[in-house]
């Protein structure tokens, strides 16, 4: 039969030549790092994901950035001061930098800016985060001046968050398409499905950096194929690797994999204004009835760690000393029945199918939180569907928050009365608690802050909000030819010093 | 002038056909549950957030205003925006159907000659270990899921003999050697279930025309094997396979999003996954518009080859 032979020997060619041109292809001093979706928007100031994350941090900066080991420093400001009343805080902005067409950075450009993020008739995701900001003005070309309503002591803080980058003033209206930025890569292409390309950004405003050619974000669904490509060497690094997968790969000698703490957290949301977790005694007997460290054995693999609230242990602010009372079936059981459940309370816990991290750590309470009265019922829902159906209506769903940049983003609207995430997940109101957390934002000092942050996890251990399980570790896989690149616990990547060797 | 007419008639069904899907694909998208702008603002979602962008994307009106004004601006060339990335779906779908069209119009070409190939080899061969070896591999193949295939094909030839990319794609101007490398495996693995599925139908066909009273009398007459099996009994034993290939058209299309989505190929398949993913109604609307097209046509050219090499169809057209 020609025809079939014909084939086969056209395959074989193609498998041939393959095998010829695979050893060429790593040659080029350009990064690939596999990512998982396909990022919806370039516009820095809309990215929602956290592969879009990865993306605005590398092609454009904030007035403050924030290191690996959390410690802010200045990025396009030199300086910064603050009024004593915290409400009127000056930045000194950095001369001499360019943007990617060659404009020079002005103060105009951080106005317009942020101007833009704050537009009530625009669609910035993120402006409720910005509430407190009453105005911005340049004074000169090269300060900034953000006068506050509130006093705010982490004001540098937030600014360097995922959203908040500096864009030209004169080119807004392209960021969705051919976005320009001063990061240390510049956009060259983007194709949905298959992977954004960067280049070097020969006017970076730091000296010799970065020192890449370019990098490319590959967007690969499957995760297994995602491992092989790493393993075949098609790409260099493996973004936010699946932890059961960590013990597997760091066994290789070809690759690196590193897992670090983050303040990143999943927790099941306990509706307190309906029942039957609008009792605190059912609440509290749900925290005795769970043994937190199994949790992070049986869901996790062991990579994480058992926390208290947001704050993760590995944070200075974590309240090591306070008490956590020790898990007890039989005192869960007593609780319930005072709280008016003598034969234990059944009811459904909804899961975000698609999200397996959570969706293990739903089953994982279903099976612990049974000895302790808790009976119940997995029902899974599609994550999409999550936000319009389940959020801050079902009475108990497994839902997750990814780390942001300071403790008071990531507490504030989560556990004040009538904060705007409270309002979404829990409805919890405590007064030990909203006190403690308007006294520590309204302070610069990190020994007041630590003091009230460390009151306000003492108070909800006394009144839990809701059930915050763990600090979830991030684990990334690189191959030994990358050097310069710290695991970041933002989950975004610092090129800059990154080589290939 | 009767061709003419049963080619009208063809065409018409084929507008109404798309006419009637395009109501159905309305409708069905909108009572998907989600909401577009849960999906855009992510965990940023406010109600406030959510009600201002829904006013913004204009998705308040009811619905029959929406899909009026979907069809007008579709029929006025205009295929609106992905309201997620902000950018024309036409490009979007334009660039993802061309990348698409290769992979498919590569896998359909195997799928052809080595289906057809493989049926004739085991037919002239029946019994034979060869023949039983080819059914044997032929019902695996069919039984066994594309994503399956994918994922073993990443392991061996990615991984562990580290011979091909684990990843589908690579731009043109990357190389031709690179371009093509990384095609090998989706093409092969998308494929796979479809050949097995040719060549079983053309073996039984191919079976049953040597089995006919035609082929005895070619025999009887003395022809020599060789043309009797090409001239007598291949062009009839091809017509079933020409149908099989027009329905696995159709199911070429359900593999390529399979196909695409494993080996992260920047196709259609995966446009429209990332469009379901994110409720992006207006890409994935016109996206799913234009797979009902391709589908449509593809029987459409099917019902007219048929006509075309059925000398059956042709008399009874001639006589009639």
């Amino acid at each position: 039969m020609p025809l079939s032979r014909r084939t086969l020997i056209g395959s074989s060619l193609a498998a041939a030549t393959a095998a010829a041109i695979r050893p060429a292809q790593a040659a080029a001093n350009v990064l690939r790092i596999g990512i998982s979706t396909s990022l919806s928007t370039l516009d820095p100031m809309m990215v929602t994901t956290g592969d879009e994350y990865i993306y605005a941090n590398l092609v454009f900066n904030g007035l403050a950035r924030m290191r690996e080991d959390l410690v802010v420093e200045p990025d396009l400001a030199e300086s910064w001061s603050f009024s004593d009343d915290l409400k009127r805080w000056t930045f000194r902005l950095r001369r001499g930098v360019k943007f990617h067409d060659g404009q020079e950075m002005a103060a105009d450009d951080v106005v317009a800016s942020f101007q833009r993020l704050l537009d009530p008739a625009g669609t910035s995701p993120v402006r409720s985060q910005y509430d407190m900001v009453e105005s911005v003005s340049a004074p000169d070309a090269a300060t900034v001046v953000f006068q506050l309503k509130i006093s705010y002591g982490g004001f540098a803080d937030i600014l360097t968050d995922r959203q908040v980058k500096i864009v030209p003033r004169s080119a807004a209206a392209q960021l969705a398409t051919q976005p320009i930025g001063t990061g240390p890569f510049k956009f060259v292409s983007y194709t949905a499905g298959d992977r954004l390309v960067l280049a070097r950004h020969a006017g970076y405003f730091e000296p010799g950096l970065p020192k890449l050619d370019g990098a490319e974000l590959r967007i690969i669904p499957e995760m297994s194929v995602k491992i092989a490509a790493l393993q075949a060497g098609d790409i260099d690094v493996l973004w936010d690797l699946p932890l059961e997968q960590v013990k597997p790969l760091s066994g290789r000698a070809d690759l690196r994999v590193d897992s670090i703490p983050t303040a990143s957290w999943d927790g099941a949301i306990l509706n307190n204004a309906i029942p039957p977790f609008n009792d605190k005694r059912v609440r509290q007997a749900f925290h005795l009835a769970v043994d937190k460290k199994e949790v992070v054995e049986l869901t996790l693999f062991g990579q994480g760690v058992e926390t208290i609230s947001p704050i993760p242990p590995s944070h200075p602010f974590y309240a090591k000393d306070v008490v956590v009372p020790k898990t007890d079936a039989a005192a869960a059981r007593k609780l319930l029945a005072e709280a008016g459940y003598p034969n234990g309370i059944k009811l459904p816990i909804i899961l975000p199918v698609g999200r397996p991290v959570r969706e293990r750590l739903g089953v994982t309470l279903q099976q612990i939180a049974k000895a302790g009265g808790f009976d119940l019922q997995v029902q899974r829902l599609p994550y999409s569907s999550f936000n319009a159906e389940v959020s801050g209506k079902a009475p108990l769903y497994i839902d997750g928050f990814f780390a942001r940049p300071t403790v008071d983003t990531s507490l504030f609207p989560f556990l004040r009365s009538m904060g705007s995430w409270n309002e979404r997940l829990w409805h919890y109101s405590d007064e030990a608690v909203d006190r403690a957390l308007d006294a520590a934002r309204s302070s610069a000092d990190p020994a007041v802050q630590k003091k009230n942050y460390i009151d306000m996890q003492a108070a909800l251990v006394a009144n839990p909000a809701s059930f915050f399980a763990y600090s979830v570790n991030y684990a990334c896989a690189y191959r030994k030819s990358v050097g310069g690149i710290k695991t970041h616990p933002m989950k975004w990547f610092d090129l800059r010093h990154a080589t290939l060797g | 002038m009767r061709l003419a007419a049963f080619l009208l008639r063809r065409l018409l069904g084929l507008l109404g056909v798309l006419l009637g899907m395009s109501v159905l694909i309305f409708g069905i998208i909108h009572i998907l549950p989600g909401n577009v702008a849960y999906a855009i603002l992510g965990e940023f979602a406010t109600p406030t957030a959510v009600a201002q962008l829904e006013a913004k994307l204009g998705l308040n009106d009811p619905l029959p205003v929406q899909y009026w004004r979907w069809f007008d601006a579709m029929l006025h060339g205009d295929f609106g925006m992905s309201i997620v990335m902000n950018r024309p779906a036409a490009s979007l779908i334009g660039e993802a159907l061309g990348r698409s069209a290769l992979l498919a119009g590569l896998a359909f070409g195997l799928i052809a000659t080595g289906g057809i190939a493989l049926g004739l080899y085991a037919a002239t061969h029946r019994g034979r270990v060869s023949d039983k070896l080819l059914t044997l591999a032929q019902f695996v193949l069919i039984a066994v899921p594309e994503f399956f295939w994918a994922i073993l094909a990443v392991l061996l030839f990615a991984s562990w003999l580290n011979l091909l990319p684990a990843t589908g794609y690579a731009p043109l101007d990357a190389g031709v050697a690179d371009w093509a490398a990384h095609l090998v495996l989706p093409v092969l693995v998308l494929s796979f279930g479809l050949v097995a599925h040719v060549s079983r139908l053309t073996r039984s066909s191919m079976l049953e025309v040597l089995d006919s009273r035609f082929v005895l009398a070619a025999r009887a007459r003395g022809l020599p094997e060789r043309r009797v099996l090409w001239r007598h009994a291949l062009p009839n034993a091809l017509l079933p396979a020409i149908t099989v290939l027009a329905i696995d058209a159709g199911l070429l299309i359900g593999g390529i999003v399979v196909v695409e989505t494993v080996f992260a190929y920047p196709g259609l398949g995966r446009l429209l996954v990332y469009a379901i993913e994110r409720h992006d109604l207006p890409l994935l609307q016109v996206g799913m518009m234009v797979v009902t097209a391709i589908y449509a046509l593809a029987n459409f050219v099917a019902e007219l080859l048929y006509a075309a090499l059925n000398p059956r169809i042709r008399v009874a057209g001639a006589s009639a």
